[in-house]
């Protein structure tokens, strides 16, 4: 049984009348990377800057490290790294001098990691962070929150701003602090984003947390849509009738239907068919949430 | 220079600094390069004074009587409003910067994720403004100082340091209520408004209270009384009066921390 490093029990907060999170009981484990799904207001950068005090509960309560957020602020800051959601940076110095100031007020880094950190990132550290593009500066708040090697990263929206291919070099990053037995919280907009890196999900929305769940339950009853172009017209039963797709619809040669689960019966009964194209489309996040209200009814796995 | 918050919040004054300290030297040394002639035209100068209506003259020129003594031109031209004005302005503008301004700008948050709790930022970042303030008096002073012995005006150093160190002290009270409002509502406009709007009433408080009746009694609630009301040029610091300047200091500062402690950070 590993560790809780964060402990949300009951949390609430409200912004005089506007709904921030409410009562949300949520924990995450040591060494285990923790997404926070949700849509545009949902309430994840209100829950994260919770667990960090920078704004206090209405009611309930946070725990990180066993130790209360608020009363223990310091400590918990200590051994976490944050990246905020919505990232600003002193204009006037350098990524170096930033990060040579937070060093300081963190009593001293390993610098050959953080510029190991900084190649790996593509990241210049000698220009002006104002004249940086948003993506490099998203670069220097990622290396701000990692340079100290945290045992807690809290990250809201780390991807935003990076380029594909920086991308990837985060999700590596991020694979390896958890094979350190790091955890990692992140909040996400995106589903596919989530599923490749995170071990469990939790998705919130409208301030309350719906489900909080493995990425392999999530994937098992994720939603996706397939379009499968063939060379001639394909009799439409031959798909409907497999268990976990739906809304099958044939328009001249062309199959659209949406897939619960496993793609592969589908493909098996395509392969039937001279199959010129596939064409696969990943769920909304609105999709997911459809998906999960959907369990309750007939076809749950 | 960046291995605290109070250094690093006077390396990013540095420009404000030498061109504030330029400015104060050049109005120093300008201001006193005019002692001669206004010493020359003695009688004269004293006869247009009195022939001005004498709220005007408390107002521009504060109590002094001879204007043509060194403390009386000192006080009249530089120790009655400019000084203390522009010591006031240099020291809302770093107190409401400090972590209303920081906070607007959205690096306050990043700030306070590394270990170092909200009072010490605030308290840093307050030190600063006292060693900016410190520093911008200790060059103006060596600037009246030096062109003092150049135009042969006796004035004596130590009565223009001391002079100096009050109005430090009151601009400070000022810096201190800037940050408390910036570290209470988080809004740099606020901060600098109200510090802004209760020293010009201050000013006028202390200023008219000895010709307007109705604002007698209460001139000893202005802090402006505790800097100009024992003319510390002609008669040294007064002790208990910039005891109650630094009083007020310590006050709104303590204000400052405990408000900031409790609130939420803006997003
Ligand atoms: N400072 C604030 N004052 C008032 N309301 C706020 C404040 N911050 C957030 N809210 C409200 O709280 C709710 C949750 O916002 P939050 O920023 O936590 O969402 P989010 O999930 O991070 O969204 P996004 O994906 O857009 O970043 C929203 O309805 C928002 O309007
Ligand atoms: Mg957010």
């Amino acid at each position: 049984m590993s560790e809780t490093v964060i402990l949300a029990e009951g949390l609430t907060k409200f912004y005089g009348k506007q709904r921030g999170v409410v009562g949300l009981d949520m924990e995450v484990l040591q060494g285990e990377v923790f997404g926070f799904l949700g849509p545009n207001g949902a309430g994840k950068t209100t829950t994260i800057r919770l667990c960090l005090d920078f704004i206090r509960p209405t009611s309930g309560r946070v725990a990180v490290f066993g130790m209360d957020a608020r009363q223990h602020a310091c400590q918990v800051h200590m051994r976490t790294g944050y990246l905020p959601g919505d990232l600003s940076l002193y204009g006037n110095l350098t990524g170096g001098e930033l990060l040579t100031y937070a060093s300081h007020l963190r009593g001293g880094v390993d610098w050959g990691f953080v510029h190991d950190l900084a190649t790996r990132l593509e990241c210049n550290l000698s220009r002006p962070i104002r004249a940086l593009s948003h993506g490099n500066r998203q670069k220097i708040g990622l290396i701000h929150a990692m340079m100290h090697g945290p045992e807690l990263l809290v990250l809201d929206e780390p991807t935003s701003g990076l380029d594909p291919l920086m991308q990837q070099e985060f999700y590596r990053l991020v694979a390896e602090l958890k094979a350190a037995g790091r955890t990692v919280f992140l909040s996400s907009h995106i589903m596919p984003e989530v599923e490749r890196v995170c071990d469990r999900v939790g998705i919130i929305r409208d301030g309350e947390l719906v489900v909080v769940e493995s990425v392999q339950a999530l994937k098992a009853r994720a939603l996706r849509h397939l379009e499968i172009h063939f060379s001639a017209t394909v009799p439409p039963e031959v798909f409907s009738g497999i268990p976990g797709v739906r809304d099958v619809a044939v328009e001249d040669s062309v199959l659209r239907c949406t897939i619960v689960g496993t793609l592969d019966p589908v493909i098996k009964a395509a392969a039937r068919f001279e199959v010129v194209n596939v064409i696969s489309r990943e769920p909304s996040l609105e999709e997911v949430f459809l998906a999960y209200y959907d369990r309750g009814d007939a076809d749950a796995p | 220079m960046l291995r605290s918050v109070l250094l690093k919040s006077l390396r990013d004054q540095r420009r404000a600094l030498l061109w504030w300290g330029t400015g104060l030297v050049a109005l120093a040394v300008f201001t006193l390069l005019f002692y001669p002639s206004f010493r020359d035209m003695g009688s004269e100068m004293q006869k247009l004074a009195e022939r001005m209506p004498e709220e005007l003259l408390l107002l521009f020129a504060g109590e002094s009587k001879d204007m043509t003594s060194p403390e009386g031109f000192l006080n009249s031209q530089l120790f009655v409003l400019m000084v203390p004005l522009l010591f006031m302005v240099f020291a809302i503008g770093m107190g409401s910067g400090a972590i209303a301004g920081e906070e607007e700008r959205g690096t306050l948050e990043l700030l306070l994720s590394n270990p170092v709790p909200r009072w010490r930022v605030a308290w840093e970042k307050f030190a600063a403004t006292v060693l900016a303030v410190a520093i911008l008096a200790f060059v103006f002073w060596v600037g009246l100082e030096v062109t003092s012995v150049g135009v042969g005006m006796e004035a004596g150093a130590g009565r223009m340091a001391e002079a100096t160190l009050s109005a430090v002290l009151l601009a400070l009270a000022f810096g201190a209520l800037a940050l408390a409002v910036g570290c209470a509502t988080g809004s740099r406009g606020l901060s600098i408004g109200v510090s802004s709007a209760v020293g010009v009433a201050a000013y006028f408080l202390n200023a008219l209270a000895p010709v307007v009746e109705v604002l007698q009694p209460y001139r000893k609630v202005s802090p402006f009384y505790y800097y100009m009301g024992a003319d510390p040029l002609a008669n040294g610091l007064n002790l208990v009066h910039a005891s109650v300047l630094i009083g007020l200091v310590v006050v709104l500062l303590a204000a400052a921390l405990i408000t900031f402690e409790r609130r939420d950070l803006a997003t």
